[in-house]
């Protein structure tokens, strides 16, 4: 009690996460939100890009990213990360392209193999948080447009005004020396 | 960006910033009780190039009390800082030595009302908790046909010696069911003499079974997978109604095991930390070179 | 009927100042706003509203070398002449942040919890002469004081307010997250600026803590007030956790005020009297205050006052550093502990043989 577990070593999750649990109340209880979590990753990792609400999203994220982290780590042939995969992925294919393709494409990665986009919401409507929640590296059109703001005015002024500042310096140096 | 170790300018800055970003910090300032849970930045292990030592693999085993405990809104790293320094100051003086649960113990406390101030206990260690300072530990045996559990504060100034008589590890995590057997396994001679190991052996495991006395139990012990118990002897409705309290999807569940721990960079930077003491720590470790005496019943 | 009767006796005993501890005050303290969900009107707005300006990471870090210059020395001041310590001086506290609790031992082997506050980078904001302190219906004996605005925690500029970053312009350091005011005799007037450390206060000292406790949300009647509830099972129908009767009828025919009902607990303003700081860091900031109650959260704020209990007040002959400790000028150790208390450097308690 108030101890941390020693049992396993597990590698952090480089992403953020809540400090408790969502209830996701289900008519099936705890077994219930797990079997839907399990659904989600299942998607994610068949599609590698899904729609969903964006609480369901950032919980999936988390189960997500400790899957592909223990197939990094230890790889097909350790049998519990075995038992691991094929709990959490619905089809048995799946597993093939866990350790066999996502494994591979993170091997070397030092950041996160997921990414949570918030998405539009439709109006007039209910509103609910929607979100987009994809594996990095996908090979889809990138969703957000990756708009370099090198060349915008504020940042050559900033530039500008960088260049001034270090010139400043120098003399000030060479004043002082 | 460069990596977060390196001081750039940002993390100079950033850290400063943002209510200390490595931090999570309780919902304080809001206007009314929110139910929003408190997020958890991911943990970003700092690079240290000097230390190059490597962390010995079962530390987190033998000083299980140097990691903190992991709920989220009671940590601070600082406070985690200076609470390990003290308990290496307090190892400094009183070294404690590796136990497991199952290690039969010697524990003496200074006591004022006892003759020649001291107060010797023998016992098997069934449980073991809490982190850092508040870290403890509990000894039973039977005294004249009378079970008694003590729990000791490893850290206490008035603990004067912790001995382990014979390192060994159990079956199970927790010992409570010997509260139901039969007191022979919980008896030990308070003359008994240290059982050393050989060195570098690995902590032997007993594989023995446990007779339970016949119910009422404290616990329900056949709802709770007991490893180091013989067949319980239950009628079958027992054994069905333990199957329907049975949660068997909680060992896949990934993120509930790991808000439990401590991740693994994190433990190698607490470990790391506290390496300028490992020949004090690694010589409380206490293995002889004897060949060690063939275990008894209990 | 006792109520009543009580309520006259603590109305008589107002001027002898003796404070009841009875059910009439929860009653008089019924009306009284305890939270409050927006800041007072007077308060300028802090942060303004972040936008995303798509600075490329040079930028940025160009950005923050400049603020960190800005900031790098300080603001050359004349000094302010130091007030000696007299008797019924009040000097000013410091504002730190709750980073736990961890348990220690005393000399005679007693076991005590200490929570330890961290004094995160205080600095003086400006003094405050009591011809200039104006504060609305302040008793008569506080008029002769000042107030020494003290601030914790930077926060960067360029997310600040201009009205709020001009309350910091004169004073030589970054912006201020949390301050607080605290009420000074004018000997103990501080220069803006002044950087106030842990070693403000002794191990030994008494402090009083005020601070926001917990929010617990709404809460029912026995968590909220300690009510003892009703059984499980033996026929109570749906009132296990409710408040029973909430009056007594008759000529009183409704609920009186203050009745103890569910709703909203915690997130208040609490003050802890005569806490005896055990130990003091003096190269972290950090503080060992006794007991676990120190109301909020871990890294929660709290304010930390020299105590006003009448026996813990200080003397001329055993007065703590005044106006404050100048830790840049003096050197000080890096550990400091009360007598009593077993440091764990030291070797395992021993009673000796009589």
């Amino acid at each position: 009690m108030n101890q941390a577990e020693i049992r396993k070593l597990i590698p952090a999750v480089r992403v953020v996460i809540n400090a408790k649990h969502r209830r996701f109340s289900n008519p099936k209880g705890p077994e219930g939100r797990l079997m839907m979590m399990r659904k989600t990753v299942t998607e994610l990792v068949k599609l590698e890009r899904v729609e969903l609400n964006y609480q369901r999203g950032d919980e999936a994220r988390g189960y997500a990213e400790r899957l592909i982290a223990s197939a990094i780590k230890n790889g097909d042939c350790h049998i519990p990360t075995m038992e691991m995969a094929n709990y959490w992925l619905n089809e048995k294919q799946l597993v093939h392209k866990l350790f066999k393709v996502l494994a591979v494409r993170y091997r070397d990665s030092t950041e996160s193999y997921t990414k949570l986009h918030k998405a539009p919401n439709k109006y007039p409507g209910f509103f609910r948080e929607k979100a987009v929640l994809e594996l990095k590296g996908n090979p889809f059109p990138p969703l957000e447009p990756n708009n370099s703001s090198r060349n915008w005015i504020h940042n050559i002024l900033l530039e500008e005004a960088h260049q001034e500042y270090i010139k400043k310096k120098l003399k000030e140096e060479e004043t002082d020396n | 960006m460069v990596g977060v170790g390196a001081r750039s300018g940002a993390a100079r800055l950033f850290g400063v910033l943002q209510g200390l970003c490595r931090e999570t910090w309780g919902c304080q300032a809001r206007g009314v009780a929110t139910r929003a849970s408190t997020r958890v930045l991911p943990f970003i292990p700092t690079q240290d190039p000097d230390v190059i030592r490597k962390v010995p693999h079962d530390f987190r085993v033998v000083y299980p009390e140097f990691l903190p405990n992991p709920v989220p809104e009671w940590r601070n790293r600082l406070r985690e800082k200076i609470e390990r320094k003290d308990m290496l100051a307090r190892r400094s003086n009183m070294p404690i030595p590796e136990f497991y649960i199952g290690s039969i113990m010697a524990v003496t406390v200074a006591d004022p009302n006892a003759a020649g101030k001291t107060n010797r206990f023998v016992g098997i260690c069934i449980q073991r908790g809490d982190s850092g300072l508040r870290a403890w530990f509990s000894l039973r045996n039977v005294i004249d046909h009378q079970g008694l559990e003590i729990k000791y504060e490893m850290y206490s100034p008035l603990v004067q010696n912790i001995e382990v008589l014979r390192l060994e590890k159990r079956l199970d995590d927790e010992l409570l069911y010997l509260r139901d057997a039969l007191p022979i396994y919980s008896t030990f001679p308070s003359d008994m003499e240290t059982e050393i190991l050989q060195e570098g052996a690995p902590v032997p495991v007993n594989p023995i079974k446990v007779q339970l006395k016949p119910r009422p139990w404290h616990e329900r012990w056949e709802r709770k997978n007991l490893q180091g118990v013989r067949d319980l002897g239950l009628p079958e409705r027992f054994y069905k109604k333990a199957k329907l309290h049975e949660k068997p999807w909680e060992k896949y569940d990934l993120m509930k095991e790991y808000r439990a721990t401590i991740p693994e960079e994190e433990q190698a930077d607490i470990f790391r930390e506290i390496s300028s003491h490992y020949p004090l720590l690694e010589s409380t470790r206490r293995r002889g070179k004897r060949k060690r005496v063939l275990p008894s019943l209990s | 009927m006792a109520l009543p009767r009580l309520q006259f006796i603590t109305h008589t005993m107002k001027n002898l100042s003796i404070a009841p501890v009875c059910v009439s005050q929860v009653r008089a303290m019924s009306r009284v706003k305890r939270r409050r969900s927006l800041p007072p009107f007077w308060w300028p707005k802090s942060t303004r509203t972040m936008y995303p300006e798509h600075i490329t990471s040079q930028n940025e870090d160009f950005l923050l070398d400049v603020v960190e210059e800005k900031y790098s020395s300080p603001l050359k001041v004349d000094p302010w002449e130091r007030g000696t310590f007299k008797e019924r001086s009040m000097r000013c506290g410091l504002i730190a942040r709750k980073i736990g609790i961890y348990p220690m031992w005393t000399k005679d082997g007693s076991r005590l919890l200490t929570t330890l506050l961290q004094v995160s980078d205080n600095h003086v904001i400006k003094y405050i002469p009591p011809e200039e302190h104006i504060v609305h219906g302040l008793k008569k004996r506080y008029r002769e004081l000042g107030a020494v605005v003290v601030g914790a925690d930077p926060i960067d500029p360029r997310m600040i307010t201009k009205e709020y970053y001009n309350i910091f312009s004169e004073t030589g350091v970054m912006p201020k997250k949390k301050m607080s005011k605290f009420l000074v005799t004018p000997n103990a007037k501080l220069a803006r600026g002044t950087p106030l450390y842990a070693s403000h206060f002794r191990p030994g000292d008494y402090v009083d803590i005020a601070g926001t406790t917990i929010d617990r949300g709404f809460q029912g009647v026995m968590k909220r007030w300690g009510f003892k509830g009703m059984p499980a099972s033996h026929g109570v129908t749906k009132s296990h956790r409710r408040g029973g009767t909430i009056g007594s009828g008759g000529d009183k025919a409704r609920v009186l005020p203050g009745q103890k009902m569910p709703g909203h607990m915690g997130r208040e303003r609490r003050n802890l009297r005569g806490l005896k700081v055990w130990r003091v860091n003096t190269q972290h900031n950090v503080l060992w205050v006794n007991g676990p109650a120190v109301p909020g959260g871990v890294g929660s704020y709290v304010y930390i006052y020299d105590s006003l209990l009448p026996h813990r007040k200080h003397t001329e002959e055993n007065h703590p550093p005044f106006p404050t400790f100048f830790q840049d000028e003096e050197d000080i150790e890096e550990e400091l502990y009360d007598e009593q208390l077993h440091a764990f450097h030291l070797p395992s308690i021993q009673f000796a043989e009589k």
